[in-house]
């Protein structure tokens, strides 16, 4: 009967330290809201001094997830200096660095918990995503308070708002164009008298850049994306170039799937003679994604690459490339001449559990990073601060894309380039003279892009992996497929 | 009568009491971290949804949008290829290892941890591991060895029609060994008697096994089968790391596809949807499974 009652009892505590757990947990995920109780109860000892001053506000919490990783220390202190300067004006807020690096695999989780931290960044893909799941903060009122609403470049707005809402503000905008690996560039002999990159304006020229590269040094002439979604957003710019719009918007909220035009056709032919014709892939691929297309322009095993003015560290600070050796060069015309840069932005987004003062101080750090539409003293000292980062890891201080169209901010930028340039504007000048072209810039796809892309990827897959691949074929059942998608999404 | 039927009750109640008392806490776990989730995903395949937010009811539409995905039918067809090519390249290697080990004299053990040994390399691994073996073109190992003797480089993963027996080629590679070693004791099970009965009448040891081994494991066997067929319809990580589905959907398994909604498009409710429908599947297959293996314990 003891034994009895023993186990019983032993059950009992068990069964209640389980459910006393749970219970623990729920205080846990609400200390926001303990704590100023405990600063209540101690009421009677003496509170320190800053907040003596000011009784009223009560302490934040900032918990910045664009805080830089762990590995990179300089980055870090410089953002120290921000924290310090930050709580000069701000006492009442405490900064927690919270890094974090957007990943479709934790964000979900990490929103739904709320544990996400105050400020993010995220992709060029996901804004719309995370507005329709609910998991960010609209910021439209708070920007209104700033004015800073008219001051964003509207094609970024787009991306960033819907229903006339805003959620999110860029960090840095893009436009793709062509990095060059500027050291195989030398070894094939292609380089001009004063040594500059003689960079392929067609893609007819770039076809066969690539070949004589491919020929001198054995390396793939040029990286092309065939793995995941990323695969098909670089392919839709090919095809623009060549004359397609792979989707038709019926103005009716519908739109028509138009991927087996014989513009985009002849684009998707041009990828397949890439890999058959021209043998100038890299080996594999369907296996090669975003990152390491920058790690084979980075290390030299691809001499040209499609990417964006803001991931100029990739091949650089990430993988090693020396400053001088990096040149980005405008996307090569069509056979009619045709030439689009696509364009987005990586944004900042907010936790949706973020209250509109976490979300002002928010704003505030970002003056002081220099990453706002403003060009106060701090302001331009965050940006001399961030040019002066990259000069010391190798990264090539270059334009911004223009995020923000406000004349002095662009000025300081430009006076900042002038003093801490570390490369030679001339490597980079095809580039930012495509994009300021009028018509040359041109935003995803209307209707939904990511499932565009995944079908697209799709054909990109067969076609350099198979080299009797029926091309026209592939693409009609890509575009069936794609317009029964749509018709799921838009058809009531 | 009356009495009698009383008596057995109250000590039923006495007897079982502590039982459930030391089961509760295994049950609340369960009701919490498993059948939870199970009933919320059923419910949450039934609604539309923001984030994991159910909104409105809307019956069988997730189903009905799964089913009418073009990546739905590639994916269902390449999942049964996938355990037709298992059953091919898988079923029958765990066998021919055990029974060649047990019919080793010398270094037995040595051999029984040798084939175990890909069992104790984490997933993730071996299949990056062999995505090495497998580059096209003159970086990958298998070409650098090809090239040796004179065989030009082949497109190994990026054939399309090599894909999936290779991925299963690398399951059967990391998880024969631990089947074996069920095998094994299987046969270390069968009693010696009947091997020495059989040697004494002139029985050669293809006739040993042909007569004795495999009517032993027959039903042994039968049960690893269909777990063999459960745990293949559930493929995930091979395909994702290996191929992420390619080259054109070749190898884009059922479990890559709620994968890709959950995780890549946040479509909860038609990751649920699919989800429920694999889970009906696997039901019907694990009611075959007990009852192989009830049939089995009579």
């Amino acid at each position: 009967m003891k034994r009895k009652m023993i186990g019983l009892l032993l059950c009992l505590t068990l069964a209640i330290s389980l459910l006393s757990g749970c219970k623990k947990n729920d205080a846990n995920s609400t200390s926001g809201d303990t704590k100023p109780t405990d600063a209540a109860k101690q009421t009677n000892t003496p509170v320190p001094t800053k907040e003596a001053s000011n009784p009223v506000e009560k302490k934040i919490q900032l918990k910045l997830g664009i805080w830089p990783e762990d590995t990179l220390t300089d980055d870090i202190n410089m953002h120290k200096e921000f924290v310090k300067r930050f709580n000069e004006t701000h006492p009442n807020v405490e900064v927690v660095p919270a890094y974090y690096k957007y990943a479709v695999d934790t964000f979900v989780p990490k929103a739904e918990s709320g544990n996400l931290p105050t400020i993010f960044e995220s992709w060029y893909t996901e804004p719309q995503k995370l507005i329709a799941g609910g998991f960010v903060a609209d910021i439209t009122d708070n920007l209104q308070k700033r004015g800073w609403l008219d001051t964003l470049n509207p094609s970024i707005r787009d991306l960033l708002s819907k229903d006339g809402r805003i959620y999110g503000i860029p960090r840095d905008g893009y436009a793709l164009g062509l990095m060059l690996n500027v050291e195989l560039f030398e070894e094939a002999g292609l380089v001009d008298a004063n040594g500059y990159p003689i960079y392929p304006k067609t893609w007819d020229e770039l076809a066969e850049t690539a070949k004589k590269i491919k020929d001198a040094t054995g390396m793939a002439g040029i990286c092309i994306l065939a793995k995941d979604g990323a695969g098909g957003w670089h392919f839709s710019n090919i095809a623009w170039a060549f004359g397609a719009t792979l989707t038709k918007d019926n103005g009716d909220g519908t739109f028509t799937a138009n991927v087996d035009s014989a513009e985009a056709i002849a684009a998707m032919q041009y990828v397949k003679d890439l890999r058959w014709k021209y043998d100038v892939l890299t080996p594999d691929p369907i296996n090669e994604d975003w990152g390491t297309g920058f790690a084979n322009l980075g290390v030299g095993t691809a001499a040209m690459y499609i990417a964006a003015n803001d991931a100029v560290n990739q091949p650089t600070q990430v993988n090693g490339l020396p400053v001088d050796k990096l040149a980005m060069c405008a996307l090569p015309a069509g056979p009619n001449g045709a030439q689009y840069s696509l364009s987005g932005g990586t944004p900042y987004m907010f936790s949706k559990d973020a209250t509109s003062e976490e979300i002002d101080a928010a704003l505030d750090y970002l003056e002081i990073m220099g990453k706002a539409p403003v060009a106060t003293d701090e302001a331009i000292a965050g940006m001399k601060a961030d040019a002066e980062n990259r000069v010391a890891n190798g990264v090539p201080v270059i334009p911004r894309f223009p995020c923000w169209i406000v004349q002095k901010v662009l000025d300081a930028e430009s006076q900042i380039i002038k003093d801490y340039g570390n490369v030679d504007p001339k490597m980079f000048e095809s580039y930012f003279n495509a994009t300021k072209q009028s018509g040359n810039l041109r935003m995803e796809e209307p209707g939904s892009a990511q499932d565009l892309y995944a079908e697209l990827t799709k054909v990109l897959q067969a076609v350099v992996t198979d080299k009797d691949a029926d091309v026209a074929a592939l693409m009609q059942k890509a575009n069936a497929n794609y317009q029964s998608i749509l018709d799921d999404l838009f058809k009531k | 009568m009356k009495e009698k039927k009383k008596v057995p009750k109250t000590s039923w109640k006495k007897k079982d009491f502590l039982g459930w008392m030391i089961m509760l806490p295994s049950i609340i776990l369960f009701a919490f971290f498993v059948w939870e989730p199970l009933i919320e995903s059923v419910r949450l395949s039934l609604y539309t949804a923001k984030g994991i937010h159910t909104e409105d009811f809307v019956g069988f539409d997730n189903y009905l949008r799964v089913l009418r995905h073009p990546d739905f039918m590639d994916a269902l067809k390449n999942t049964f290829v996938y355990i037709g090519w298992s059953l091919v390249i898988g079923f029958a290697v765990p066998i021919i290892i055990a029974l060649l080990i047990t019919e080793t004299i010398h270094f037995r053990s040595l051999f029984r941890v040798g084939v175990y040994f890909p069992n104790i390399i984490p997933g993730l691994a071996t299949v990056m591991l062999w995505g090495f073996f497998f580059r096209p073109g003159n970086t990958g190992v298998l070409n650098i060895l090809l090239s040796k003797i004179g065989i030009e480089s082949q497109k190994w993963l990026n054939n399309a029609a090599l894909t999936i027996p290779l991925i299963v080629l690398t399951m059967t590679w990391k998880s024969a060994g631990s089947t074996s070693l069920i095998y094994m004791a299987g046969i270390s099970g069968i009693n010696p008697e009947l091997y020495e009965a059989a040697t004494i009448d002139g029985a050669g040891i293809r006739q040993r096994i042909r007569f004795i081994t495999l009517p032993s494991v027959f039903s042994l066997a039968k049960t690893l089968l269909i777990l063999q067929v459960i745990a293949v319809f559930q493929i995930l990580y091979e395909p994702l790391v290996m191929t992420n589905g390619g080259p054109n959907n070749a190898s884009i398994s059922i479990m890559q596809l709620v994968y890709n909604y959950a995780f890549r498009d946040y479509k909860y409710p038609m990751a649920a949807a699919l989800s429920v429908m694999i889970c009906i599947v696997l039901i019907i297959l694990s009611g075959i499974y007990f009852k192989l293996t009830t049939k089995k314990e009579d």
